[in-house]
């Protein structure tokens, strides 16, 4: 039995920095073995267009293993394992292995500048792309290369995209994470409804036995506008609109106060929104504020309420006894001043605040707790 | 218009999120001269007062809340009829105080108002 490295893909993004592969990023890989093997066929019959079907045996003896992990950033190693006493022709075979490594590095190059990716894989192949590299989320790449001597080339959720919408399917499945409110729980079915925050109905959700309970509740709150997360396997048409969740891995209540549930509803805010005055806000600049309360503001302080200005703008307000404290946030130059009033004292203090500092959001944050803003 | 008389002030619905209505509600925008308007209570129901502002102005209202004329003027801001739109609108006068003081008074008002509560809400949608 021999054993060579065959493929060390480079996973970056900030969920492999500490060197570390999620499990669910694995099944990405098992998906490329499956890919690799059937490449493979279809470059023995690419040389051998006479012969009329894939020899018996083809795969005996030769398998792609994961052997492991190289640090530095996470690289997980995929090995051939030839075992010679299976295999007729281990070299033959193996040679159709390398090709097949080299086909898929190269159609991911095509995808990546905007080549021609068919040039390198047939349209069903491509297929595969619609599960290998699914786990990957934005910001994040399989670095591939099958020579040493030439730049790797990048899969993101950008390139796979390409690839899949160049393969012969119709749709395509990608990780994504929506969320809405629950107004049909099918028991019977075991499947539920969900309204968006744009008014669209995704039907016909499949929810397994761990997520019933967290549905139900969420469907028997749907007058009280119990918004749900709900995370999993979505599947979308060739213009990118989800059209259905395939499968449900992980469904949350989300506080009814969750920053990015309310910056969806302004998003859909259009020019004269209040009553023909309105500047919406920029979407830049409301994702911004979404990973800045992500990243900035602790999890045991109450979120604030938020509401849009007429300017375009954004203001927070918090509720908090005696007092009444306000952020009004300037999206474009994300800055921020802090008002608080004592509404039985009359005591004003008031504070300019840089948005983009840490150590402002600290303060802010140390600010509300001292007014009592810890959650109860 | 007496100091007890109520004043409507109409709530677009972006201003109120899970229940809770801004203090922006409060106090006049860049274009209203300083100028808070509001139904005269006295003239007219808070439900009939939203009809008014969705149905004849096609405006957008998703519930009416209420401050007394005294509680305004306790903020130092007038209050005076201003029928020119139509017979019930009245005015709240904020160009008495300087402009940096209007982010507060709009959060005493807003306490005002809030303990007084909804005064007549939009039927629900859904």
């Amino acid at each position: 039995m021999t054993t060579e490295p065959f493929l060390k893909p480079r996973l970056t993004g900030a969920r492999f920095d500490s060197g570390a592969i999620p499990l669910e990023v694995l099944a990405d890989f098992s998906v490329l073995a499956e890919m690799i093997v059937e490449v493979a066929k279809w470059k023995y019959r690419e040389e051998n267009p006479n012969r009329k079907r894939i020899p018996r045996g083809f795969m005996d003896g030769i398998t792609l293993n994961l052997t492991g992990i190289e640090t530095g950033s996470a690289i997980p190693v995929i090995s051939i394992v030839v075992t010679t006493a299976a295999a007729l022709f281990p070299s033959d075979q193996q040679t159709y292995f390398e090709d097949a490594r080299q086909a898929i590095v190269e159609a991911v190059g095509a995808a990546e500048h905007n080549r021609k990716i068919t040039d390198h894989l047939p349209q069903n192949l491509l297929g595969y792309f619609d599960r290998f590299g699914r786990n990957l989320m934005d910001g994040e790449a399989i670095e591939l290369s099958y020579r040493n001597d030439r730049p790797p080339v990048r899969l993101t959720k950008e390139t796979r995209r390409k690839l899949v919408l160049a393969s012969s399917v119709e749709e395509f499945t990608e990780e994504t994470s929506i969320h809405g409110l629950v107004h049909e729980f099918n028991q019977r079915a075991k499947t539920f409804e969900l309204t968006r925050p744009d008014g669209t109905i995704l039907r016909n959700i499949p929810v397994e036995a761990p997520h019933y309970d967290t549905v139900l509740e969420a469907s028997n709150r749907f007058r009280q506008k119990a918004c749900v997360r709900v995370s999993g396997v979505g599947r979308f048409d060739r213009n990118s609109r989800l059209h259905e969740i395939e499968k449900v891995e992980h469904v949350t209540i989300l506080d009814p106060l969750d920053i990015e549930v309310r910056i969806d509803e302004l998003k859909l805010l259009g020019t004269g929104w209040l009553d023909g005055k309105g500047v919406p806000p920029a979407h830049e600049g409301l994702d911004w504020l979404v990973d800045s309360f992500d990243e900035y503001f602790p999890d045991d302080i109450r979120l604030p309420f938020l509401f849009p200005t007429p300017d375009g703008n954004m203001l927070a307000e918090w509720s908090l006894k005696s007092w009444a404290p306000s952020l009004e946030i300037d999206l474009s130059t994300k800055r921020g001043i802090w008002h608080v009033l004592n509404l039985d004292t009359d005591e004003e203090n008031q504070q300019d605040l840089d948005l983009t500092q840490l150590q402002d959001w600290q303060w802010l944050s140390s600010e509300i707790r001292t007014l009592g803003g810890e959650v109860e | 218009m007496t100091g007890t008389t109520l004043l409507l002030r109409q709530i677009h619905p972006t201003q109120v999120h899970n229940g809770f209505a801004s203090s922006y509600n409060f106090r006049p925008t860049d274009t209203d001269a300083g100028l808070m308007s509001v139904y005269d209570g006295d003239m007219i129901s808070a439900e009939n007062a939203w009809k008014h502002r969705t149905n004849t102005l096609g405006k957008q209202s998703i519930g009416v809340v209420g401050l007394l004329v005294e509680e305004c003027t306790a903020e130092g801001l007038s209050a005076r009829p201003d029928p020119e739109p139509f017979p019930e609108h009245a005015v709240v006068d904020f160009n008495a105080v300087e402009q940096k003081a209007w982010r507060a008074k709009s959060k005493k008002l807003h306490a005002k108002a809030y303990v007084r509560g909804w005064l007549f809400q939009s039927p629900p949608t859904i």
